[in-house]
């Protein structure tokens, strides 16, 4: 499986990125998966209360939170037999409409790419240490402690 | 802070945690490994951080492990709040 996976501090273009990621595995004579699937995560415009958001800041355990990817990314991908992996995430502050993550998983079929994609990013969700605290128009601030719901 | 001396246990703190208990790391001095061992709840208690260990994941050495497990010299030690990535 042909996997990469990359941090941005700052905001990034998630069609951007997999168009070049596209690129790569081309010239790496890897050819196009027939089936592909995507999932983008944006910052929403509320905090969990409701109320207007400023910003999210996104804090990691730097080194962890990498092999931890991996990790989560090594086992799913083996475990659906797909052939390729993109992981982007964002750290540090994000503002409402930004992305905050990409996961594109290459697969033969539409099966394994979709149940690999959303298992995936489940992953991610709960055992990569990330965290993310939201930031008020106010100047306040809370850590959320959990996920929003499926 | 940079790498921690062979003989000790360096302990992070992340996130709501950190911010709660006041620092983001700390030196544990651990000359050698201890019978019975050192573990993470030993030292979640000895630090007195905040609320209960079962509100909180714990790494060693970047690996998820137990509150439980073993500490040796060398070793790095989080505890991690409740995880919100994606």
């Amino acid at each position: 499986m042909r996997l990469r996976i990359a941090l941005h501090n700052e905001a990034f273009e998630p069609l951007d990125d997999l168009a070049r990621w596209h690129a790569e595995l081309q010239a790496q004579s890897h050819p196009r998966s027939a089936a592909e699937s995507l999932f983008i995560g944006r910052v929403r415009g509320e905090t969990a209360d409701g109320s207007a958001l400023a910003a999210l800041e996104l804090e990691h355990y730097p080194g962890m939170t990498e092999r931890q990817l991996e990790q989560l990314a090594q086992d799913c991908g083996t475990r659906h037999g797909v052939r390729s992996c993109l992981i982007q995430h964002r750290i540090g502050r994000v503002l409402p409409g930004e992305a905050i993550v990409l996961v594109a998983i290459g697969a033969d079929r539409r099966g394994p790419a979709q149940r690999c994609c959303q298992e995936l990013l489940e992953a991610l969700k709960h055992d990569a240490p990330f965290w993310k605290k939201e930031w008020h128009r106010d100047g306040s601030s809370s850590w959320i402690t959990g996920n929003t719901p499926f | 802070m940079g790498e921690p001396p062979a003989n000790g246990i360096r302990i992070r703190l992340f996130a709501g945690l950190r911010e709660q208990a006041g620092w983001a790391e700390q030196q544990w001095p651990l000359n050698a490994a201890s019978e019975p061992p050192l573990t993470p709840q030993q030292l979640w208690e000895a630090l007195q951080l905040p609320g209960p260990l079962s509100s909180v994941r714990i790494a060693i050495n970047q690996q998820f492990s137990r509150a439980d497990a073993p500490l040796n010299p060398g070793d790095e030690l989080a505890f991690l709040p409740p995880i919100s990535g994606g």
